[in-house]
């Protein structure tokens, strides 16, 4: 009986569990904007707090997907980023750049970067402007 | 605005028709005074033609930064080695045809291409074979100019790092016909491209979209066929698209579509075919869109119509034995439906006037059941679906009763 409660336990928390996934190029589809993903260093996702996971082909189809959510509270935000396709970062965390010169799957230019120095490096080859977490929040509301 | 392309076609073939008896003839092979491609370019003069001869040259970052004419004979292969682009045009007039180009560098943060033309004009890259690339032809802010007749062969099988065949990102005017564009990411891109015309392609198995428009206004693209794509052709963000006479066909899968609509305004659909798709047509926020003469058959969904769409006009088209033919999950917000033909029409028509008697009702019970459930698809064909679909039909209570076909064809058109 122990055994039998420790399982189904352990099934309640791994089925509960509010992990990021990771996204299958290819295959997924962005959940605001139905294109599939296959950039694997612009795509995002959304973890709710019940767990259930959004995934998108570029950080901008997040931030439209996030201000349209009413229901469901998104809690966790991730990122691919310039340096390591296909990883996945904390959005929040991540220091974003601009530039002309990296073309995104939307159009807005948006590349994330685990950190500021590793952004500058590529500011300084590829030019473009440096933005944080809220600074990219702000800016794609205008 | 055609008599403009035709201008700017004609002005082209007199340039190197004229050129060829003016400027000098440089030839290159294994044996001649120039072995090497980009030598020959960086000594030749504006203007004139470098012939090359069959062989395989190991090239890579070619640069024409001036107007030359690359001529190739019995498909010579210029061999990237798998390092950046192979030819780089940066200047206006380049004329480049009849070459194999294999072997393009690969790269998560550059896109790297077989052909890139940047910034430049009245440009013709025609009869080309590309292979084993990661982007095929890249053009960027580059306009009145003409892809033409190319066989573009990606390997982008199970490899999601692969580019697109044919990329047009910020240029104006760009004529792309006659290709046959297979196994890339997508078919053809327009990212930014206004005033395009993309005619005559056949574009199949690409792993995303045979056909891709995004932000791009103005663009027209007609006989063209799109065929196993991973999620077919998609129009997003545009206005006054003119699309007339494609073939969308087998795009199977959850998330793929014949043709995907997303914030489209403003464009004419006219006398496409739509086979054996998951989904015809995919419709979100799309406003004042005409679909004419269309033919929808043997679809999972001929139109499916998500989130709110105004002012779309449906006339005179053909749905042929779709599982479902029009799927709403929204009101019907000002749409019209009028003189199609619907397989599944099973009214009269008593005054013989060509049009059923009755109104049709395209939308089935069942479809709102599937688009609140999908799971519940597994019902389809049961006895139980049909007993619903008929009882909704004799007196609708859940489906918008102003959503019918009041005169639908008896006969296809």
């Amino acid at each position: 009986m122990k055994k039998l409660v420790a399982i189904f336990s352990f099934i309640t928390l791994v089925s509960c569990s509010k992990e990021k996934q990771p996204i299958a190029y290819g295959e997924d589809s962005c959940d605001f904007c139905k294109m599939t993903i296959v950039d694997q260093i612009h795509g995002a996702e959304i973890v709710t707090d019940k767990g259930k996971v959004y995934k998108f082909d570029a950080l901008e189809c997040l931030i439209d997907f996030k201000h349209e959510m009413s229901k469901e509270k998104p809690e966790q935000f991730f990122t691919n980023h310039y340096l390591v396709p296909s990883e996945l970062i904390s959005a929040q965390t991540a220091v974003y750049l601009i530039s002309e010169n990296i073309p995104s799957p939307m159009g807005e230019f948006i590349t994330a970067f685990p950190n500021r120095e590793q952004a500058q490096k590529v500011q300084q080859e590829k030019g473009g402007a440096i933005y944080t977490w809220d600074e990219i929040l702000d800016q794609q509301q205008n | 605005m055609l008599q403009g392309y035709f201008k700017s076609i004609l002005f082209i073939v007199f340039f190197f028709t004229g050129a060829t008896s003016l400027y000098a003839q440089i030839e290159v092979c294994e044996n001649c005074s120039y072995s090497s491609i980009k030598k020959a370019v960086a000594e030749a003069r504006s203007g004139d033609t470098i012939h090359i001869k069959k062989g395989t040259y190991r090239e890579n970052k070619i640069i024409i930064d001036k107007p030359l004419y690359l001529k190739g004979y019995d498909y010579p292969v210029i061999d990237g080695l798998k390092k950046a682009d192979i030819i780089n045009v940066f200047a206006d007039s380049v004329r480049i045809s009849g070459i194999k180009l294999i072997n393009v560098g690969a790269s998560y943060t550059e896109d790297y291409a077989a052909i890139r033309v940047s910034k430049a004009k009245n440009f013709i890259l025609e009869d080309l074979i590309l292979e084993k690339i990661f982007f095929g032809i890249y053009l960027e802010k580059a306009s009145d100019g003409i892809v033409r007749n190319n066989k573009i062969l990606g390997d982008a099988v199970s490899e999601h790092n692969s580019g697109n065949g044919i990329q047009l990102w910020y240029s104006k005017r760009i004529t792309v016909k006659e290709n046959l564009i297979q196994k890339v990411r997508d078919g053809i891109y327009l990212e930014f491209a206004d005033h395009c015309i993309i005619e005559d392609n056949i574009s199949k198995d690409n792993l995303r979209y045979g056909l891709h428009f995004m932000f791009s206004n103005d663009d027209a693209y007609a006989q063209n066929v799109f065929e196993n794509n991973g999620a077919g052709v998609a129009v997003m963000f545009s206005k006054r698209i003119e699309m007339r006479a494609n073939q969308f066909r087998y795009n199977w899968g959850t998330a793929s579509y014949g043709l995907l609509l997303k914030e489209i305004n403003d464009a004419e659909i006219v006398e496409n075919i739509f086979e054996e798709n998951t989904t015809g047509i995919n419709i979100e926020g799309s406003n004042r869109v005409n679909y004419l003469k269309n033919t929808f058959k043997n679809n999972g969904w001929a139109v499916k119509v998500r989130g709110a769409c105004y002012e779309n006009k449906f006339l005179e088209n053909n749905f042929l034995y779709n599982s479902f033919d029009v799927s709403y999950n929204s009101k019907l917000n000002n749409n019209l439906f009028l003189n199609n033909y619907w397989s599944s029409y099973t009214g009269y028509d008593l005054d013989e006037d060509g049009f059923g008697d009755v109104p049709y009702r395209p939308v089935k019970l069942f479809s709102y059941i599937v688009n609140r459930t999908p799971e519940t698809i597994i019902l389809m064909r049961s006895l139980f679906v049909d007993i619903i679909d008929f009882s909704e039909k004799v007196s609708p209570v859940f489906t918008p009763d102003n959503l019918v076909d009041k005169a639908p064809l008896m006969r296809k058109k």
